[in-house]
């Protein structure tokens, strides 16, 4: 096909697959002079094989299309000849039988072939002779083609475990009862039954083939020289091509493996970790339980005693006391609100205590407290007196505190005792108040029954302006003195142990997205809306009280209607239909 | 075993060929002497004597006629009235290393499977075993000297001619360099010779289904087929058992594609054999045919059945490595027997050199009824459906060639036909799927890309095309246009790993 183009006059120009070509009819074009240009454009070729380029009969249809193409008259129709494919004498329909319905939707279908031919082994004819003659000797139960297909596939696989090489290096047909001890599930009941006799037919047929499978096979590698020339054997593995090796890869291999493994290890641990929890809380519950039952007995056992101590001892949960606060914490509050003296200047020890003064007294901390705040107030006063010298202080309200306003007035509480209350303990602001020597009198006296719950102190800045415990005091008719207070928590019956609530801190499921809101349910806000949504479920209330009115009167006068015959105006709503 | 000499380059050299009388007992293989076939003399080479029943059979393969036609024949039919030649001798300093090793393995193998199949074989092919293979090798006249190492590989010969469709420097085809090219690596292949490891590695890096023809064994090793409702005379040889030699018939089931030497084995096999279709999903389903899909990974079994059966139609295939990295496309008639076979392609799960069918095959009992066509219409409609342009690996056989050809005219007329006064070439191809190469193969075939005077490439719609085209149009409005309807097909390009792709159990 491809010839050699001899004879260019002139450059001709390359042919663009990207140009548009013009498309013309034969009468349409000029007659071409020169035959030749036609024939610069050579052949591109054809893709056959050189060596069957030149065929015969390849040549003689080409010639013949190519006659055709070049419009050289009627055209013979040629075929390349091709040995035959006749009628089969099998009788196809009994072979084929007719059990294919075609599913409406498209086909889809994944069993492999292995799975759907049954057993591999098929009996050939001289199986089929045997059994037989088997069959006509046996009395009692014949031994089906299924049973002998079944025997002689179990016999030729165990024997292709055994004896990989059986057909190679002659090994020994092996004995029945080495196939006896190999039973398993794909050999029948039925079949073993005549396990034994189809052995001996086996093993003949076996011998014959000298020690190849009976099923013909497909010859695969078998990693030897002569595999490659042998034309015999096919379907080699494919081995999958390597990337080039290099150390950067390999170490970002390795990397990746390590992060992986890491991955799964600490996954691993954390499922095993969370195992442990939740035995130790099931193991605690189960202490929990026991000593539930175990009080409830002791109980018991005290009324049979009729010991008459108090139970309650015994049946509520008792906490360990919890470790009294260290004062620490109160001399650190007052020291914040201090200038210059930051939380800092302390230094403790991990466990809370003070490192250098092995002992500290409360009383000479107090003392030193009260002699820093004196001596700042004291110089703050200097201060404003320095500052105010030669002027008209217009200005010194906006120094005291700013009024409170007029609705967190109404928070303060009367205190309602049934005895007399002690004299209340003196305050900062009260030293102001001209009674000096009473208060110093008084603070003597009060200071070692000090409650935890009341201070002089001012109160922190981290504490929410509601939250914030205030007291005032004030003197009545008749030289009562009345403490009023506020936002005053009461002590909460049972103590609560922090770490009881952690344990379930993580039990249930957690998600890091969500976010808690912490709500003042004494918020004015807050009480509003409840009132607002109290209102409104009564308006609903009132609403469906009324509908239920509404209702029951047009069931009413529905009734009404059906009772009486005459002409009774219908409600609005109209009735339900009749029957 | 051995490669028929597939040179045609000139020869620095020519082989003197000797040549003589010869009598019927100094025949043997490698001799070339003239056989009568269908009332013609031709020269035929012998590629094995075999005694049966007491008569000597030879079997020939004819020169010039494809191998599909070589047949075992009688002494009578051999003409030695007329001078024999006689095989080269052997030439020792030509040999190569890797040459050696092949031609050690392959008679070995060759005579252990004779010795062991054929118990009534009276003469060994020929003398030695290392003569047999050479002779076979160094006999045809105006060659080279070859040995089984060195081949020709077509696939490289027509690279050298294609244009990528992606290389931009190929926008503009220089056909005529291009085939200059091919002329030169056509030539340059007696020298440039491949080694058998170099081929293997091709094979196996380049997932190819098509084999080196070292690989091929010459003499057919199946009498007949029987499958569905037909026998069929096998054209190639194929690797099925070894047993098989011996038996008149290989029973096919039509539906698993098992085979057995058997015919008792047979009927217990469709006794038991619940398949009915190719045992894959349907993909494309109209009231002629269905289209199964089918991966050479999970139908191990029944791909490597099908790839048994079509290698018997198919020279240049290989069945040297598994069928792993291919899809099979699998046409069926259906009735209410099941999904009857009728032919295939096979296409790589990723083709590196853009191949849209590795190979395709209409089983030879349903040839000659446009299912060819039909096999070659949908493998390019997948490629429109991936987006991407197609061609056929190479080499073609002489009918793959034939009814490549039929199709690309068909449509390529068809499209230039619709009345436009413009066309370029790779729209052409856009449009269907087809490599610029091919649609250019086309033109040039039916002449019809035209150089004018004006220094300018014309497309001209011939009279003769255009007369075959209407001819046709007129045959398919009595007989019915049997066509792939592009919206029945549901299918999305399966998409692969590197793993699966690779042989990977």
């Amino acid at each position: 096909m491809t010839q050699r183009v001899t004879g260019q006059r002139f450059r001709q120009r390359k042919l663009s697959t990207k140009q548009n070509l013009p498309v013309l009819r034969e009468k349409d074009i000029e007659q071409l002079a020169d035959d030749d240009a036609t024939r610069h454009i050579p052949k591109v070729e054809t893709g056959v094989e050189k060596g069957e380029e030149i065929e015969h009969h390849l040549q003689a249809v080409i010639s013949a299309a190519q006659a055709a193409a070049q419009g050289g008259g009627k055209i013979a129709q040629l075929y390349i000849p091709t040995p035959d494919a006749v009628a089969s004498k099998l009788q196809y329909e009994d072979v084929y039988p007719k059990k294919f319905t075609q599913p409406a939707t498209y086909i889809r279908f994944s069993s492999t072939v292995e799975d759907t031919i049954g057993c591999p082994y098929c009996m050939n004819g001289e199986d089929a002779a045997w059994l037989k003659q088997y069959n006509k000797n046996k009395k009692g139960v014949q031994c089906t083609e299924d049973d002998l297909e079944q025997a002689i596939n179990f016999f030729e696989e165990t024997t292709q475990t055994k004896q990989p090489y059986a057909s190679v290096d002659n090994s020994p047909v092996l004995a029945y009862d080495d196939l006896e001890l190999e039973f398993d599930e794909t050999i029948g009941e039925s079949a073993r039954k005549f396990a034994k006799d189809i052995y001996e037919h086996w093993k003949q047929e076996r011998l014959r083939r000298s020690g190849r499978p009976l099923m013909p096979a497909l010859k695969f590698e078998t990693n030897l020289e002569t595999d490659d020339a042998d034309p015999y054997v096919c379907f080699r593995r494919r081995e999958v091509r390597l990337a080039r090796k290099t150390r950067g890869r390999d170490a970002q291999v390795t990397e990746k493996l390590k992060k992986l493994r890491k991955e799964l290890e600490d996954g691993r641990f954390l499922m095993a970790q969370v195992k442990r929890r939740e035995l130790l809380m099931r193991e605690q519950l189960a202490l929990d339980k026991q000593i539930f039952q175990q009080r409830s007995d002791v109980k018991e056992i005290k009324r049979r005693l009729s010991i008459k101590t108090d139970d309650e001892d015994l049946l509520i949960n008792q906490r360990p006391v919890a470790k009294p606060k260290a004062p620490r914490v109160d001399t650190q509050v007052v020291h914040r609100n201090i200038p210059g003296m930051g939380p800092k200047s302390q230094a403790t020890r991990p466990d809370g205590r003070l490192v250098d003064s092995d002992l500290v007294y409360l009383e000479d901390q107090l003392a030193k407290k009260t002699e820093l705040i004196d001596n700042f107030i004291e110089e703050n006063l200097h201060k404003h007196q320095k500052w105010n010298q030669g002027w008209v202080d217009a200005t010194w309200r906006p120094i005291t505190p700013p009024l409170e306003q007029v609705s967190s007035k109404s928070d303060f509480r009367r205190v309602y005792t049934d005895s007399q209350l002690l004299t209340p303990p003196t305050s900062s602001s009260s030293m102001e108040n001209n009674n000096a020597s009473a208060v110093e009198k008084s603070k003597k006296s009060n200071e070692p029954r000090r409650n935890a719950r009341i201070r002089f102190a001012t109160p922190p800045d981290d504490v929410p302006y509601q939250d914030q415990s205030r007291f005032r005091r004030r003197t009545g008719r008749g030289g009562r003195i009345m403490v009023d207070r506020r936002g005053v928590k009461r002590q909460k019956i049972e103590d609560f142990d922090e770490r009881v609530a952690d344990r379930y801190n993580y039990a249930g499921e957690s998600s890091e997205d969500e976010q808690v809101h912490p709500v003042d349910w004494t918020d004015n806000l807050h009480i509003r809306y409840r009132i607002m949504i109290e209102r409104q479920g009564e308006n609903r209330n009132v609403q469906q009280a009324a509908a239920a009115a509404a209702a029951s009167q047009s069931r009413k006068s529905i009734e009404n209607h059906n009772r009486s015959v005459s002409g009774h105006l219908l409600p609005p709503g109209g009735t339900p239909k009749a029957g | 075993m051995a490669p028929r000499d597939n040179s045609l380059e000139p020869s620095g050299t020519p082989v003197p060929v000797e040549t003589g009388f010869a009598t019927l007992a100094q025949l043997r293989a490698g001799v070339k002497a003239f056989v009568e076939k269908d009332g013609e003399i031709r020269k035929a080479e012998i590629l094995m004597i075999q005694t049966r029943a007491g008569k000597p059979k030879f079997y020939v393969h004819y020169e010039d006629f494809n191998k599909r036609l070589d047949e075992w024949i009688d002494a009578a039919r051999i003409d030695l009235t007329r001078e024999v030649e006689w095989p080269a001798p052997e030439k020792p300093e030509k040999k190569k290393a890797p040459a050696n090793k092949a031609d050690k393995a392959t008679p070995k193998a060759d005579t252990k499977n004779l010795k062991r199949s054929r118990a009534q074989l009276d003469r060994e092919v020929s003398g030695t075993p290392s003569e047999a293979t050479s002779t076979a090798n160094n006999n045809i006249p105006g060659s080279i000297q070859r040995k089984d190492s060195e081949l020709l590989v077509t696939t490289e010969v027509t690279d050298g001619a294609t244009p990528k469709p992606d290389d931009e420097e190929m926008d503009i085809v220089d056909v005529q360099d291009a085939a200059a090219a091919a002329k030169a690596v056509n030539g340059n292949a007696a020298n440039d010779q491949y080694s058998r490891e170099d081929e293997i590695e091709k094979l196996r890096t380049s997932g190819s289904m098509t084999q080196n023809q070292t690989e091929i064994a010459r003499v057919r090793n199946i009498e007949k087929v029987q499958m569905g409702k037909y026998e069929i005379e096998p054209w190639y040889f194929s690797p099925y058992p070894i047993d098989f030699i011996d038996v008149d018939m290989v029973y096919i089931c039509e539906f698993c594609l098992n085979y057995y030497g058997d015919v008792t084995q047979f009927e217990r096999h469709r006794s038991k054999c619940t398949l009915l279709h190719p045992p894959g999903n349907e993909i494309y389903r109209d009231d002629y045919v269905s289209f199964f899909e089918i991966d050479g990974r999970r139908q191990r079994t029944w791909c490597r059945n099908l790839c048994l059966l079509s290698k018997l139609f198919l020279d240049h295939k290989t069945l040297y490595y598994d069928v792993d990295p291919f899809l099979f496309y699998c046409m069926a008639t259906r009735d209410e027997h099941g999904c009857h076979l009728v032919g295939y392609f096979s296409k790589e799960k990723e083709s590196a050199e853009g191949y849209n069918v590795a190979c395709i095959l209409t089983l030879p009992q349903y040839q000659r009824k446009g299912f060819g066509k039909l096999l070659i219409d949908f493998s390019y409609l997948l490629s429109k459906r991936e987006g991407k342009l197609g061609s056929p690996e190479k080499p073609l056989s002489d009918l793959g060639l034939l009814g490549y050809r039929a199709y690309w005219q068909e449509i390529i007329v068809e499209l230039l036909m619709d009345g436009r006064v413009e066309a370029n070439i790779e729209d052409v191809g856009a449009a269907t799927a087809m490599t610029t190469n091919d649609v250019l193969h086309t033109l040039q075939n039916l002449n019809m890309l035209r150089y004018t005077s004006k220094n300018q490439h014309i497309i001209v719609l011939t009279d003769a095309v255009v007369e075959q085209r209407e001819r046709q149009k007129a045959k398919e409005k009595i007989k019915g246009k049997r066509s792939i309807e592009p919206d029945r097909l549901i299918w999305k390009p399966p998409v692969f790993s590197a793993a699966s792709r690779t042989w990977n159990w």
